[in-house]
């Protein structure tokens, strides 16, 4: 056989248009489902909002030497229109101070999300990372199975306290700021990605694929990287999108409770600590940061749900095909 | 007479589940020659696949554990190279094809990745990129290849850096798409182009299995495990694959460790075949000897439970008893509760391990029993 090369024609069998193609399932996916399409809208609102928020006055600075403000009103802008309910001047209303609550909220946005972002981009790469080690090489006796020891019983001992009581003892200790915040709650989040990814390790890696991957003779690394990743990749990814609401509660907690970021950064948890006092009086001021909080959180849930179905090509498939067949028959009604 | 290819020794695995100790396999050995298809028959249980993914140290460290012996393929005893140089073996060297073609491709990607794999593998290793044990018919071969030297490979603490495999030169290349095809086409599946860009749910488990053979072949193994490679394929499917797999012996000149509990599809397929009992091989010889003139009562057995439409009449033939439970194996011969022919000294004392069998024709034909002659006798 190897000699006599058969005449294939040395045609592409396939090209490989990864990007594009990806868009184009999202597209077809999204159609399909109103619900993960909501998601991905919110999110992109979101994330626009915010980028807008922080980028506008940052880039109009660098260029111009003073920076144009996006909003309304400053943050901490004071004026005589106080106590006022929600109008078209001030959409989410005024405080007792006459400050702005619209801007107040959409000013906190990039901080926020940041804080999301940052935390559990921070803990699916560390916990990530020592999860796929501890779960691929876990033999007793072994350097793997050492390691793997070491970091589960690292990860236990973190995780014996409640996130969220260890992320205000490290607050607590490390004293207010933004930063020590941020840190403490980086610190109470990496081991349930440890543990999340060991597990789904465990589960795929005595698969009968991986097994005959090793049969063909790939390497660990590379068998840990494709065959192991890839399919790990959707509960991991899922799990971080719905995640980052998950911080964003946390986060606001630990300023509510009064020990995170000082009361004069603006921040939704700070702003609802600040109101409580006005709940019957001004509804609005404590209702616009917690509506913000809700959709925020709802919006990342709702894009983690849809994200499962795109991801699993077994389901991306189906979806597509009953997105496509849904439209042809739309078309011929 | 050429050096044996493979020649397992006394090999023994244990499982240790819980508290529990099963002697999945005692005391295993066979060799077989370059060219050669080696046959494993036995019931469910018996330790077939065992053997087989003990070769290639696939079996999982726990609960599994190797007890003794050795495996020596061309010469190196591949129990003695430490597990991370093992998958240099594995792929080029002794190629597997596996028993569940549902799950045995990777449902995240393409088949044309899974193939690319393989045979990007195999691209590596030929052009001394990437390091292997891969060899000649006898003894680790790189002629064709600079660098390395085997000696320096395994002496060396970790691979050396002139070796470390590259991903990027091989994996676009004409090349490869062009073998992938050409291995597709090999299996006998219409329309290669199209499946290419398939995911291995849309494919039947037929095509699933026909893709995995062809990945084992895309690497050209000097030899090729095959674990029941047919069991889950319906007949006619099972047919094209056997007939399939005969033509490729032919043409890619592998040895085969075909392993089956399908005693029509070793007779069919193979040149030796060995019977294993109980984690035992209880006897190994040429096919038409050991089918014709058994030297062990559960050849025997085994062989008079097939049916046949030639004997319709009366209830089918099968073997009282059952097998025996691998922790708590009978003392002596671990068939002697089940033998008519045993006696007191049976349960005693193990007997021999596989010593010729006196009326056979062949040298090669051995029996783990100590009257083989009565054998003939039994009914």
């Amino acid at each position: 056989m190897a000699d006599a090369k058969p005449a294939v024609p040395p045609g592409p069998p396939r090209r490989r248009i990864g990007a594009l193609r990806v868009i184009g399932d999202l597209i077809t996916v999204l159609r399909a489902n109103p619900l993960t399409l909501a998601g991905f809208v919110l999110v992109a609102l979101i994330m626009g909002t915010a980028v807008l928020v922080a980028g506008v006055p940052f880039v109009s600075g660098l260029f111009t030497g003073h920076s144009v403000e996006v909003l309304p009103y400053a943050p901490n802008q004071i004026s005589t229109a106080v106590k006022q309910g929600p109008s078209l001047a001030h959409p989410f209303g005024t405080d007792n101070v006459g400050e702005d609550i619209f801007s107040q909220v959409l000013y906190a946005l990039p901080l926020d999300l940041f804080i999301g972002f940052a935390v559990t981009g921070f803990a699916l790469l560390v916990g990530g990372l020592l999860g796929l080690v501890a779960g691929y090489w876990d033999s007793p006796g072994t350097v793997g199975g050492f390691s793997s020891v070491a970091i589960l019983r690292v990860t236990d001992v973190f995780l014996a306290f409640p996130s969220l009581v260890l992320a205000l003892a490290i607050t607590a200790a490390l004293g207010r700021g933004t930063f020590p915040a941020i840190l403490a709650i980086m610190l109470s989040w990496w081991p349930y990605y440890v543990r999340l990814t060991r597990g789904e390790v465990l589960a795929v890696k005595h698969l009968p694929y991986v097994t005959a991957a090793r049969g063909a003779g790939v390497s660990d690394l590379r068998i840990l990287r494709r065959h192991i990743l890839a399919n790990i990749l959707e509960p991991l990814t899922v799990y971080y999108t719905m995640d980052v609401g998950t911080v964003l509660i946390t986060f606001s907690t630990i300023n509510y409770v009064g020990i995170g970021v000082p009361l004069t950064v603006p921040e939704w948890g700070n702003q609802i600590v600040l109101y409580q006092d006005f709940l019957l009086n001004l509804p609005w001021t404590v209702a616009a940061p917690g509506l913000a909080i809700f959709i925020t959180v709802l919006a990342f849930s709702l894009l983690g749900d849809g994200l499962r179905d795109i991801l699993d090509p077994r389901s991306r498939r189906a979806l597509t095909r009953s997105a496509g067949s849904a439209s042809a028959g739309s078309e011929e009604a | 007479m050429t050096d044996p290819i493979l020649e397992v020794e006394g090999l023994s695995v244990d499982y240790e589940v819980g508290a529990g100790r099963f002697h999945a396999l005692t005391d295993v050995s066979f060799e077989m020659r370059p060219g050669e298809v080696v046959g494993i028959v036995g019931e469910t249980g018996c330790g077939k696949s065992t053997l087989g993914h003990a070769i290639p140290r696939l079996l999982p460290v726990p609960p599994a554990r190797v007890v003794g012996g050795a495996i020596r393929f061309q010469g190196t005893d591949l129990l003695q190279v430490p597990m991370w140089k093992i998958p240099m073996v594995r792929g080029t060297g002794i190629g597997m094809i596996f028993q569940e073609p549902i799950n045995s491709l990777n449902p995240a990607f393409r088949i044309y990745d899974q193939l690319a794999e393989a045979v990007r593998i195999r691209l590596l290793r030929e052009s001394g990129r990437a390091p292997s044990f891969h060899a000649g018919p006898t003894g680790f071969d790189y002629s064709r290849r600079p660098s390395p030297k085997p000696a320096e490979v395994l002496s060396h603490p970790f691979v050396p850096a002139t070796v470390v495999e590259r991903a990027a030169p091989v994996r676009r290349s004409p090349d490869v798409e062009r073998e992938v095809l050409e291995y597709l086409k090999l299996v006998r599946i219409n329309d290669p182009e199209t499946i290419l860009r398939l995911h291995p749910h849309e494919l039947s488990g037929g095509m699933r299995q026909r893709v995995m053979i062809a990945m084992a072949l895309s690497e050209k193994p000097t030899l090729l495990i095959a674990d029941e490679p047919t069991s889950a394929l319906d007949v006619t499917i099972q047919a094209q694959v056997l007939t399939l797999m005969k033509e490729l012996m032919e043409e890619v000149r592998t040895s085969i460790l075909f392993i089956s509990h399908d005693l029509g599809v070793i007779a069919e397929m193979a040149d030796e075949v060995g019977v294993m009992y109980a984690g035992r091989l209880v006897e190994f010889g040429p096919v038409a000897d050991v089918f014709e003139r058994p030297g062990h009562p559960y050849t025997k057995a085994l062989l008079r439970s097939v049916p046949s439409r030639y004997k319709a009449d009366g209830p089918l033939a099968s073997l009282p008893g059952s097998v025996p439970n691998l922790s708590r194996l009978p003392t002596g011969c671990p068939f002697h509760p089940r033998c008519a022919i045993a006696r007191p000294e049976c349960a005693a004392d193990p007997g021999p391990a596989l010593a010729p069998v006196p009326s056979s024709p062949s040298s090669g034909h051995r029996a783990a029993c100590r009257f083989p002659e009565e054998v003939a006798g039994l009914p």
